[in-house]
């Protein structure tokens, strides 16, 4: 894997127009970030504020109406080629073929940089095996539960060792036992392999268990707090809770955030 | 097809007594109408006895029956790979999607006759005909079946692929064409029983070689017996492919077991 570029993100704009009526709907206005290489950064927003938007234009799948990202001297929507096996994603919902085994979806992207037969199965097995799945290799996703199917998805995406990972919501669905043991895992594997990982969610419980910062979006992705989530910061936990929750109702940053 | 459907279409391989009843009734039936023909006023040779017809069905010639069976295969082989290509085309490029879709209806609303005098009147060559008529009926269909499949493809899915940038190539191989397959076998089948019939009429008017050519000659004999054979050959050809294809797809589709 290279080393992570750090993500610059300068004025980024994205409107949609509705299919109906062709009005204007800002999704993302002129929004400032940097990411460094490494980091663990949280992003939480409520429904609707354009975090999954955020996350498309990060994975270049849309293009910015205005502004931009550029990770390492590249943007993903222009240089989408450059990105291929650098940037890896985990969806809410594990989004596997259902026409593959455990082992053919991890294999998957392996596939798509063009990776030499064995050394995919080997990659692929390691990382089913990392995920405690082993023994299900040549399972079917419908044969596996919900819990077992973003495992592999999360195999998928540590297979090409990104030097980038995203989530989007990615353990939101499942089971609290189960989300907080995958969220825990998924972040000691994202540590391991030194890759920059950036996790969109609205639970704030997970925004502030996760993330070495919290960047706190209001509507339109307006940034409302960048929080650098330091050890002793966490033990202040409710209050830095009850801080983002003001933060995101009223949509503007609680005046208890400086303080922290 | 459902392991329902086999069993009712009698393609899993045995068959249910209510069709070995139904078709021994049939049997019977034309047996028994076989001896009392003349005293009904009806002519032997119409309803001739299974006697008459196991003889004919001796004279079949299995040169026929491969030549009929290659025109249908190379033909439907050739309109998938047509079909495919356009459909995959189109589905990239809306502007080409609208030039070309009104013609795909078009063509679709052509009838089989009209084809084959076309073909006749065009093309001297007789597979040439053959062929064209095939691909201009069969054609259609896949690219129909294709692009409607394609256009089906989960986002969910569409976003999980392309997030990893693939090639366009990987694109249609790793995601599009496995996601279409049982969509492109259900295309099969139709275009099969389609093809059979359409190349009994084309060989019937034009060829010199082939089951509709035979069925020509019988008809010119007045040989009932002989088109009753032929018929038979052809109904058990068409459940010969099909069963291939139910075999090819229960093996690429194990996974919705």
């Amino acid at each position: 894997m290279n080393a992570p570029p750090p993500i610059e993100v300068r004025q980024l704009r994205k409107v949609f127009r509705q299919t109906a009526s062709g009005e204007p709907v800002v999704a993302i206005d002129r929004l400032d970030l940097d990411i460094a290489p490494r980091e663990v950064v949280a992003i939480v927003g409520q429904t609707g504020c354009g975090k999954s938007t955020f996350f498309d234009l990060m994975i270049g799948l849309e293009q910015p109406t205005g502004g931009s990202i550029v990770i390492g001297g590249k943007t993903p929507y222009g240089d989408f080629d450059h990105f291929r096996g650098e940037i890896a994603t985990v969806f809410q919902q594990d989004r596997l073929l259902p026409w593959r085994s455990a082992l053919d979806n991890v294999k998957l992207p392996l596939e798509l940089i063009k990776l030499p037969e064995d050394e995919q199965h080997k990659r692929s097995l390691h990382w089913l095996e990392r995920l405690g799945l082993g023994s299900f290799t040549s399972a079917y996703p419908h044969e596996l539960s919900g819990g077992m199917r973003q495992r592999v998805a999360i195999a998928r995406a540590f297979a090409v060792q990104p030097s980038i990972l995203l989530a989007d919501e990615a353990f939101g669905h499942l089971d609290e036992v189960t989300a907080a043991e995958l969220r825990e895992r998924f972040l000691a594997l994202a540590r391991e392999c030194g890759s920059t990982a950036i996790l969109i969610t609205h639970q704030l419980e997970e925004a502030i268990g996760v993330g070495d910062r919290i960047v706190v979006l209001g509507k339109s992705a307006k940034l409302l707090a960048d929080i650098h989530v330091a050890p002793w910061l966490k033990s202040q936990h409710p209050v830095l809770r009850e801080a983002i929750q003001s933060t995101l109702q009223n949509n503007s940053p609680d005046p208890r955030l400086d303080r922290l | 097809m459902h392991p329902e459907g086999l069993r009712e279409a009698g393609l899993d391989g045995k068959l249910s007594r209510q069709t070995v009843f139904s078709l021994l009734i049939f049997a019977v039936a034309w047996e028994v109408l076989s001896h009392f023909a003349p005293a009904l006023g009806i002519p032997a040779f119409a309803i001739p006895s299974f006697v008459r017809i196991g003889r004919s069905l001796m004279t079949i010639t299995p040169l026929d029956v491969i030549v009929t069976i290659a025109r249908v295969i190379g033909a439907l082989i050739l309109s998938f790979v047509l079909g495919l290509c356009l459909a995959m085309a189109m589905y990239r490029s809306a502007s080409l999607e609208s030039y070309l879709h009104p013609m795909i209806r078009l063509f679709m609303a052509v009838p089989v006759v009209s084809w084959i005098l076309f073909a006749v009147l065009w093309f001297r060559g007789v597979e040439f005909r053959i062929a064209f008529v095939l691909i201009a009926v069969c054609g259609p269909v896949f690219l129909v079946d294709s692009l409607d499949a394609m256009r089906g493809v989960s986002r969910e899915l569409r976003g999980m692929m392309r997030s990893f940038r693939p090639t366009t190539l990987q694109y249609f191989t790793k995601l599009m064409f496995p996601a279409i397959l049982p969509n492109l076998i259900t295309s099969w089948k139709i275009n099969l029983s389609l093809a059979i019939r359409v190349v009994t009429i084309a060989e019937l008017v034009g060829a010199v070689t082939g089951i509709g050519h035979q069925l020509a000659v019988a008809q010119e004999l007045f040989s009932v017996a002989d088109v009753f054979a032929w018929t038979l050959v052809l109904v058990a050809l068409l459940f010969l492919l099909e069963a291939v294809v139910v075999r090819v797809e229960q093996r690429v589709l194990r996974w919705r077991a």
